[in-house]
């Protein structure tokens, strides 16, 4: 058997076993062993005396990935940005910024909502958790704007909604782990999800701002703080700016002369200022505890996912199953555009039922050489390439839209994960009701994806001054 | 989709086991969690000392490679207990009983398999970069102030084995919930609308 065949057996063979519930990272890792097993003995003929050799062949070459890989001070970002997200929450940022949206921006049609949109996206930014997000927010914020006379279903779809801006804005963990699969520049990622980030917030409050210029009794504006009010609730909310400002600063110095160090050191810096900010407030040892409990949880399943892929990246190569798929990628008649408008779309689907970490590491390594491919290999200058863009910069612009895509599944049905905590959180709501209030943003959504993929501008500006 | 989790007790030696493993997965992922805590605090100190004190710490980068399997590894046989490893839980999550036991104990015991194969690759990795009769005991060390990389490399191999003794135990666990119907000391499926409550509780709980 050729080694591409014995690829596909085995791909197929490991999705089998994710579908069967297998966790994805040994589904992975194990698929990459017996493939390695595999092509070794295949290269002697199958002959019994040398399976032992195979064997071992394959085990110690997957043996060195775990600890080979994860050495990396890249990735040393992942747990630092998720710390920074445990930190907030003891820090008491939500409220803080929930106030200082509400003082200064409520003013104007629909105010209190699109208040919530910003103060979401802010909170989203350092934590980093789009789940975790909505779930705070819908405590605070809903409350708040069914006094003064939203609508129910229309205020969980806010928060819902709200929570996706997480992903983008820096620090972002998930735009880490795709420039470490795909071999990218991490500050330049971090970077470039700012504004689409950004961009994704303000097609929320534009959207907002026109329900409520056309649709009666929506939600009143709220105005009537003074100058005074409106400062004061400043302070307790610029940790959040700090950090993110800090981390942008440390990848890319806006002020001209030299970035003032590595994205890990700004990482790491947030995560200290939020640290003080908690001890401020009055966390201690046990909540310390807890909030390094859940920071080690999340790291670690995150890195057991990136190894585990990686093992089974090291048996592709030998396969040389990605260069096949970009093969047949790059024969296809269609419109290039189309082609990555389907890959899109497919993302789209398989986000409907699967983690959005565990579905882009999953995928990347075969679909990214070929979109790569597409625009004509990673080296390629913007003046010969397909969708205009030099190889780094595409890299960079299939990674927003890929994780814009896996942000977007949070609000579709069946199992939109950010509907079902908000309707968890709230006992008056029920799953269809969030479902049904998300509904405007859902469109915003598709709305701000087709934006990004016909104006890759909005995505590559910032990342091309750095 | 990453699923939570909910872990039954009982008084069976089964239970005592799982509950007596528990305390050590715990200390190993706080273990993971203080080395995420030094890493802010080594950062803190580099930048500052850099920048204000015009001495940056030696051999920073080298520290970070140090620290990170302490981070990715240690916490992994805890994570699998509370059953938080990101799965897919379309199929299983409409299995009920036994037939869902008999598919957990499969996919547990081809991990188990898995994990056997990669303790030994890792303590190959690791045996190749210790020596007794080296200075520090180390064939290799890190780039910048010459650290030896056993240490480190020995981190997969040590919780990767705490992993197969979990592993071991769930196997036992679903085998027995075959046998008597009833799933103790493995973490049950939520569905997404109980994550939600989960999630919800323990904001109560914080706040």
């Amino acid at each position: 058997m050729e080694p591409i065949d014995i690829g596909l057996w085995v791909t197929g063979v490991m999705l089998l076993m994710v579908v069967l519930g297998m966790r994805v990272a040994f589904a992975a890792a194990l698929a990459g062993v017996i493939g390695l097993i595999w092509i070794f003995w295949a290269k002697k003929d199958y002959a019994i005396d040398d399976f032992g050799w195979a064997l071992g062949v394959a085990v110690k070459t997957a043996g060195q990935v775990p600890h080979s890989k994860v050495s990396s001070q890249a990735l040393s970002l992942i747990p630092t940005f998720i710390l920074i997200g445990y930190l907030a929450y003891y820090a008491g940022l939500t409220k803080a910024l929930f106030e200082a949206a509400k003082r200064w921006i409520a003013w104007v049609p629909g105010g209190l909502a699109v208040s919530t949109v910003f103060a979401t996206a802010g909170f989203a930014a350092v934590s980093g958790a789009s789940v975790a997000t909505s779930a705070v927010f819908a405590r605070i914020a809903i409350p708040e704007m069914l006094k003064i006379g939203y609508n129910k279903q229309f205020a969980a779809g806010v928060v819902a909604a709200g929570g996706t801006l997480a992903s983008l804005i820096p620090p972002s963990a998930i735009l880490v782990i795709y420039a470490i699969i795909v071999e990218q520049d991490v500050g330049k990622l971090l970077l470039a999800g700012f504004v689409p980030g950004a961009f994704s917030a303000l097609v929320y409050a534009a959207l907002i701002i026109g329900m409520a210029l056309t649709i009666k009794n929506f939600g009143p504006p709220v105005s009537g703080y003074t100058w005074r009010e409106k400062f004061v609730s400043l302070p307790p909310a610029l940790p959040i700016v700090f950090v993110v400002v800090t981390i942008i600063c440390f990848v890319y110095n806006p002020f001209g002369g030299d970035a003032w160090g590595t994205p890990t050191e700004g990482g790491a810096i947030g995560a200290f200022v939020v640290f003080l900010m908690a001890v401020y407030k009055g966390m201690r040892w046990t909540q310390l505890k807890d909030a390094l409990l859940e920071t080690a949880k999340l790291s670690v399943m995150i890195f057991t996912i990136i190894w585990g892929v990686l093992i089974y990246v090291r048996f592709l190569g030998f396969a040389d199953l990605p260069g096949a798929f970009s093969d047949w990628i790059t024969s296809l008649t269609m419109p290039p555009m189309l082609i990555l408008i389907c890959i899109l779309l497919a993302y789209a689907v398989l986000g409907m039922f699967m983690d959005a970490i565990g579905m882009l590491l999953l995928t990347l390594p075969v679909v990214y050489p070929a979109v790569m491919a597409l625009n004509g290999g990673e080296a390629v200058s913007a003046a010969d390439s397909t969708f205009g863009m030099s190889g780094t910069m595409c890299a960079i612009w299939f990674g927003i839209l890929v994780v814009k895509m896996a942000e977007f599944c949070l609000i579709t049905p069946p199992i939109g994960l950010n509907c079902f905590v908000v309707a968890g959180v709230r006992d008056d709501l029920s799953v269809q009701d969030v479902f049904k209030g998300v509904t405007p943003f859902f469109i915003a959504d598709a709305i701000t994806i087709a934006l990004l993929v016909a104006f890759p501008a909005i995505v590559l500006w910032l990342p091309s001054l750095a | 989709m990453a699923s939570a989790s909910l872990v039954l007790t009982d008084d069976s030696t089964l239970s005592k086991l799982d509950q007596s493993l528990l305390k050590l997965e715990r200390v190993f992922a706080l273990i993971s969690g203080l080395a995420v805590f030094s890493l802010m605090l080594l950062a803190v100190v580099s930048v500052s000392g850099r920048n204000f004190f015009n001495s940056p710490i030696s051999g920073y980068v080298d520290w970070i490679e140090q620290a990170m399997p302490l981070i990715a590894f240690m916490g992994i046989s805890f994570v699998m207990r509370e059953g938080a490893h990101i799965r897919m839980d379309i199929v299983v999550g409409k299995l009920r009983g036994r037939a869902l036991y008999v598919v957990e104990l499969i996919t547990t015991a081809f991990i188990l398999m898995l994990m056997i194969l990669l303790v030994w690759g890792s303590w190959a990795h690791f045996d190749r970069s210790f020596d007794f009769a080296a200075p520090m005991w180390s064939r290799d060390s890190s780039m910048d102030i010459a650290l030896p990389i056993w240490p480190a490399k020995l981190m997969a191999p040590l919780a990767f084995g705490v992993l197969c003794l979990r592993l071991c135990l769930q196997i036992w666990a679903y085998g027995r919930a075959i046998a008597t119907g009833q799933a103790i000391a493995v973490p049950l499926i939520a569905d997404a609308a109980k994550q939600a409550e989960m999630e919800a509780d323990q904001l109560k709980a914080d706040s």
